[in-house]
């Protein structure tokens, strides 16, 4: 009986469910939420790839990038005389933007 | 709560019935080897007087060499074929038929690869998985003081033939043979050739440069690229046709200086250019560009550039290339050092540096001190990616370290900080770097977060070790904590003479619940081979 009946389903006894009422038809499905804003859509050049280098290769090349880049003051040193501790927050791998 | 079973017939239904969490397969079907573990040992096995090097890593073939290091055998692991008509046959022993080395292995041919005066390298083995290549080094005697000609360094040996053979292993054909004359290649612990999947790096220690090879599908071995001089394929080209033009000019003046003897020259003597070429170019010019990015103000740069690189330039110049390893397709991981530091057997105490290369834009992309601790930090996070992972065998990316491994990573902690000096501890711990290839077995008995061991009794990695008379024990890491498995090398009864010095090595095979342990004397002795197996 209902919608139970409108599919053709297969049972034991076609009684079953005849209690069945369906639900209320003037609430079925929800209505599609479509975004009224423009800022989450893709810039229009976008393609997604998986990064050849991995992750060891890119930190290495993250701090590179970082000591020859000529307007940043590295507090770094190379030098074999001085070492000095740099802050593990240098690390922070959020600071690269995403590729 | 869940209690996890620890009987293999519940595991088995209990693996029917839970899906294990995403990216646990491995390790899901690893847990077996909790209860399949080789607990039986057959003492000192009569079996052939052969050195036996390894097991492949897919396991498919043992390596072995002929005691005059002159033949390869190569062997077939099998198992037992036994069965017992009796009642009740767990408490039997094995009959005495069952109990030889043959019941296990089963000699596939066994070749000859050094001619006369050449010997294998019985440390030199490295395995191209993928198509089943094994790759062999014959060399002659080595020779010390020997004078640098040709463009060689001063102070490392030579030895007049080092010869590669690329092997097919399942038949024992010789595929490929690539020779170096008057060179000198680290053979020991393959540590001066890596394997990449098909590409192969040569460090050619005494002409200081890098053979990148390729093994074709074939079994040809071609050669890519040779780093060092010459970054790119065609500078030698470029440079040789410059350097042709600048001697044309000066060759009349040449002449006159030189007119009252008149000296033949067989050669072209070695151009004495200025200029630095190759990677040193690279490097350097790397290492200035980052001391000078340091300060802003252009007084300040100067004395800083002074102080840091100036002073030190001559040794910077004289670094020369130790050892070298892939860290993917396109980059090299370099240790550089000082030439006393290359053939010496001690070369913790000699300066060493770290480089990144990248062979396809001839760029150094990172340059660290032994000390370092950024590069440090690094390893003790991506120690993994050092060990490039393997295309072709999954398991083999499951190599205990501490960055895939908590266990480990406790261990590395505490003794990071028992450590009295850090930049001690650092250098202690990458001295490691560049890893030898292929020098951990990949078996999952060696697995920290399944067993329990002294590591420096027995460990993944396949060096000699001092034997002790006590069996070395397995303990399981989780819950009951169980002794499961003992190994046991030398003679079942111990050993009664307590002087000589012993030595033990380890053959795990990758896949088996199948061990062979060797004890050897060092008085050339027969060694004492135990095969330890699960019944």
């Amino acid at each position: 009986m209902g919608s139970w009946s409108v599919g053709n389903w297969p049972s034991f006894d076609p009684h079953n469910f005849s209690q069945l009422r369906p639900n209320d038809p003037s609430k079925k499905t929800p209505i599609t939420y479509h975004p009224t804003h423009e800022r989450t859509l893709p810039p229009p050049d976008q393609v997604i790839s998986s990064e050849a280098k991995n992750i060891l290769l890119r930190q290495f090349y993250q701090r590179g990038d970082e000591k020859l880049r000529p307007k940043r003051a590295a507090p770094e040193n190379l030098a074999p005389e001085q070492e000095c501790k740099h802050p593990r927050a240098s690390v922070a791998s959020s600071s690269e933007p995403p590729k | 709560m869940y209690r996890r079973r620890h009987n293999i017939t519940a595991r088995i239904f209990d693996r029917q019935i839970h899906t294990p969490p995403p990216g646990t397969s491995v390790h899901r079907a690893r847990r077996f080897y909790e209860n399949i573990v080789p607990s039986s040992t057959i003492y000192d096995v009569e079996c052939p007087d052969h050195s036996f090097r390894k097991f492949t890593e897919d396991g498919k073939y043992l390596i072995s060499f002929s005691r005059n290091h002159q033949e390869l055998i190569v062997y077939r692991p099998t198992w037992l074929s036994f069965s017992c008509k009796q009642e009740d046959c767990d408490s039997q022993d094995l009959p005495q038929k069952a109990k030889k080395f043959e019941s296990f292995f089963t000699q596939l041919y066994s070749v000859p690869l050094a001619s006369a005066n050449e010997l294998i390298c019985k440390d030199f083995f490295l395995y191209a998985e993928s198509n089943q290549f094994g790759l062999f080094a014959t060399s002659t005697a080595q020779i010390y003081d020997a004078p640098a000609t040709g463009g060689a360094i001063q102070g490392v040996p030579s030895i007049e033939k080092i010869t590669f053979h690329l092997l097919r292993l399942e038949d024992g054909v010789v595929l490929d043979e690539r020779v170096f004359c008057n060179d000198y290649i680290n053979l020991a612990h393959s540590m001066g050739v890596f394997i990449f999947d098909d590409l192969l790096a040569i460090v050619s220690l005494r002409y200081q440069r890098i053979h990148i090879l390729q093994i074709r599908d074939s079994g040809s071995l071609v050669d890519l690229r040779a780093i060092g001089e010459f970054c790119r394929e065609d500078d030698e080209l470029f440079l040789n046709s410059s350097t042709q033009a600048s001697a044309d000019k000066r060759g009349p003046q040449h002449l006159l200086s030189n007119n009252i003897v008149n000296v033949p020259r067989t050669e072209q003597p070695a151009q004495e250019s200025p200029f630095l070429s190759g990677i040193k170019q690279r490097l350097l010019s790397f290492i200035v560009r980052g001391i000078q990015n340091e300060e802003k103000d252009e007084t300040l740069r100067i004395q800083t550039l002074k102080k840091k690189f100036y002073f030190h330039f001559q040794d910077y110049v004289d670094l020369i290339i130790w050892k070298v390893q892939f860290l993917d397709r396109h980059h090299l991981l370099i240790k550089f050092g000082s030439v006393d530091g290359a053939v010496s057997r001690n070369a913790d105490s000699h300066p060493a540096f770290f480089a990144v290369y990248n062979m396809e834009s001839t760029e150094i992309i990172a340059f660290y001190q032994m000390s370092s601790e950024e590069l440090y930090l690094l390893f003790e996070q991506y120690c993994d990616h050092f060990h490039i992972p393997s295309k072709s065998s999954p398991y083999m990316n499951f190599i205990s370290s501490h960055s895939n491994n908590i266990h480990a990573l406790e261990q590395l902690k505490s003794s990071k900080n028992k450590a009295t000096s850090f930049p001690l501890f650092i250098k202690k711990v990458l001295v490691s770097l560049p890893f030898n290839c292929q020098s951990q077995s990949p078996s999952p008995y060696f697995d920290q977060s399944l067993f329990r061991f002294d590591e420096k009794l027995i460990s993944a990695a396949d060096r000699h070790r001092q034997s002790t008379d006590h069996p070395i024990k397995f303990i399981l890491r989780r819950p009951p904590h169980t002794l499961k498995f003992k190994i046991k090398p030398g003679p079942e009864a111990g050993v009664t003479d307590c002087r000589t010095k012993r030595i033990s090595s380890f053959l795990f095979h990758p896949i088996l619940p199948l061990a062979l342990s060797v004890q050897q004397t060092l008085f050339l002795q027969p060694a004492v081979v135990n095969i330890h197996f699960r019944r």
